[in-house]
């Protein structure tokens, strides 16, 4: 059994229970959001308000337990180098730094600080967790202000849709972290002979350092996923947009998210320049995901240059069509990662 | 939002961005196609090179249409819009004069460096305040953030062509990054920024 079962059962149990209340308070204040989406008159807007807020505030408690977790793997599963494989490895990591052309160096093996996973709080469904999270902190301060009850009521009914989403198809809680302990399992399974053993270091150690433990996971896709959801609530306000025009408050408000959204996406997609530069060398640039990102950033930008005239009446539509088909282009660049093979898939 | 209120010099340059934009990312969705029924993922190193060379050759035109249009953008916020049509002209001759000498690669970094000179120029002009700047819209900070923003991007193109020169290539790339970010900070913020500076101002004031 793994050193961290008692743990992760512990994890299960809250997060299942916090999920429960989150997709209950969600439902509650998703369906007051349709009824504003939906009448002419706004209805118990306070009330949703509030269950946004707590709602908001659970996903965040979630994502302080899903911080805890990752605690406990630091604190709980070091890679503890046997002592008689210790030479072994440790010749063989100098033989391969001293290599020619390898552009990086794996740090030789100290037994008395055997080396530990950081995780990042956003890999496999956590990703979605953090997402989600950003989005629901992100329409707080949208929703307190004064526009229109309907554009408020979808951006609640919105939250309740995807933390639904959350519960049924990504729970983070549900089985945490599976790839991840998929690939550390054997080792710690202590069922492999010496010789499997430094095999299976070999392919832990250098994914540990190079994926898990770089400081680039810890910039790189949060900020992306901040982007994502602001993009999220500026296709929202495009909607809007598109129903008609002389609401400039409703522009104002999509154009607000935008700024923020594309700041995160220009410093994220800049940020994750030179980690693939270390991780890949110059043989990525027309990855499918680079492009997907590219296609992403320019239409974007477009969006951005031509809110400037959004006071004429078809540059106001053709922003909002902008808008519209930003998010569209957001979520293909996310469904590029399952779909298209390459460097950031490892398909 | 700005409100010129005539279609400007700026409205139809921003439109050529926009289409440039548009290309590009119509050529980034067929690569990505093209990169999964092609399997390039499976195929040895010479195949994904001849790939990456196809590519580069597919975007250029465009990176060239965006280096111009960028060539055009910086020197349209010093010069008055006659002798911008004469700037554009000699650029564009001496660009295909330079190309058809020393080829297309030496001519865009002709271009890129000449760009580059007068984004400085605009930024120290941004930066002294001075009102003789032709900006679509108004403000200090957000010209200052324009500018530097600009400046960012015409960096990252140049630094592009440095990449087999690692150190150097990293060192221009930071300095992209931080233009950018402070470029998006000062236009996306700047209201938020003069209230702080002028606030910063009168307790200086108050102070002394």
């Amino acid at each position: 059994m793994m050193p961290i079962a008692p743990d992760l059962l512990l994890f299960s149990r809250l997060g299942l229970g916090l999920m429960v209340i989150v997709l209950t308070l969600s439902a509650g204040a998703g369906g007051l959001g349709l009824v504003n989406l939906c009448q002419r008159r706004p209805f118990a807007l306070a009330a949703m308000r509030v269950l946004a807020w707590v709602v908001a505030g659970m996903l965040v408690a979630g994502f302080l337990l899903i911080g805890w977790l990752n605690l406990r793997i630091y604190q709980r599963l070091p890679l503890k180098v046997p002592p008689d494989l210790l030479p072994w490895l440790n010749q063989g990591l100098a033989a391969m730094n001293a290599r020619e052309g390898a552009g990086y160096g794996l740090p030789l093996l100290d037994p008395a600080q055997p080396p530990r996973y950081i995780l990042p709080l956003w890999i496999e469904n956590g990703k979605y967790y953090f997402w989600f999270m950003a989005y629901a902190l992100m329409i707080l301060p949208a929703i307190s202000r004064p526009v229109s009850h309907r554009l408020r009521g979808a951006l609640v009914a919105l939250l309740a849709l995807q933390n639904a989403i959350l519960f049924l198809l990504t729970d983070p809680f549900s089985r945490p972290l599976p790839k991840f302990f998929d690939e550390i399992g054997p080792w710690f399974a202590g069922t492999l002979d010496p010789l499997g053993r430094l095999g299976q270091f070999m392919r832990l150690y250098p994914r540990m350092l190079f994926y898990y433990n770089t400081p680039y996971m810890w910039l790189h896709p949060p900020m992306l996923f901040m982007s994502y959801a602001a993009i999220t609530v500026t296709f929202v306000a495009s909607l809007f947009m598109l129903a008609g025009r002389g609401r400039p408050e409703v522009e104002v408000l999509g154009y607000d998210y935008a700024k923020f959204g594309y700041f995160m996406l220009t410093l994220g997609m800049l940020l994750g320049y030179p980690w693939a530069l270390e991780a890949w060398g110059p043989n990525w640039w027309w990855d499918p995901k680079i492009c997907s990102s590219i296609m992403m950033w320019a239409i974007y930008s477009t969006y951005l240059h031509t809110r400037l005239y959004a006071h004429r009446k078809t540059m106001w539509y053709f922003t909002s069509g902008l808008g519209i088909v930003c998010f569209a282009a957001m979520i293909f660049t996310f469904i590029t990662s399952f779909y298209f093979p390459g460097e950031h898939t490892g398909q | 939002m700005a409100s010129p209120q005539k279609t400007s010099y700026d409205f139809y340059l921003i439109l050529l961005t926009v289409l440039v934009l548009a290309a590009i990312s119509a050529i980034c969705v067929y690569g990505m196609f093209y990169f999964k029924f092609a399997e390039l993922a499976r195929m040895p190193l010479p195949v994904k090179n001849a790939y990456m060379e196809r590519m580069n050759e597919l975007v250029s035109p465009f990176v060239i249409a965006l280096i111009l249009i960028l060539a055009i953008c910086v020197p349209k916020r010093i010069l008055p819009a006659v002798w911008l049509n004469r700037f554009s002209l000699a650029l564009g001759l001496t660009s295909v004069l330079i190309a058809w000498r020393w080829g297309v690669v030496a001519a865009l970094k002709i271009a890129l460096c000449l760009t580059l000179g007068l984004q400085v120029v605009v930024l120290g002009l941004a930066l002294a305040g001075s009102e003789r700047l032709n900006f679509e819209t108004k403000g200090y900070w957000l010209r200052l953030g324009s500018s530097c923003m600009h400046l960012g991007l015409v960096l990252f193109i140049l630094d592009l062509f440095f990449y087999r020169h690692r150190g150097l290539h990293l060192l221009l790339f930071w300095v992209t990054t931080i233009s950018t970010v402070l470029g998006m900070t000062g236009c996306f913020y700047s209201p938020l920024l003069a209230r702080r500076a002028g606030g910063l101002a009168r307790r200086a004031k108050g102070g002394g």
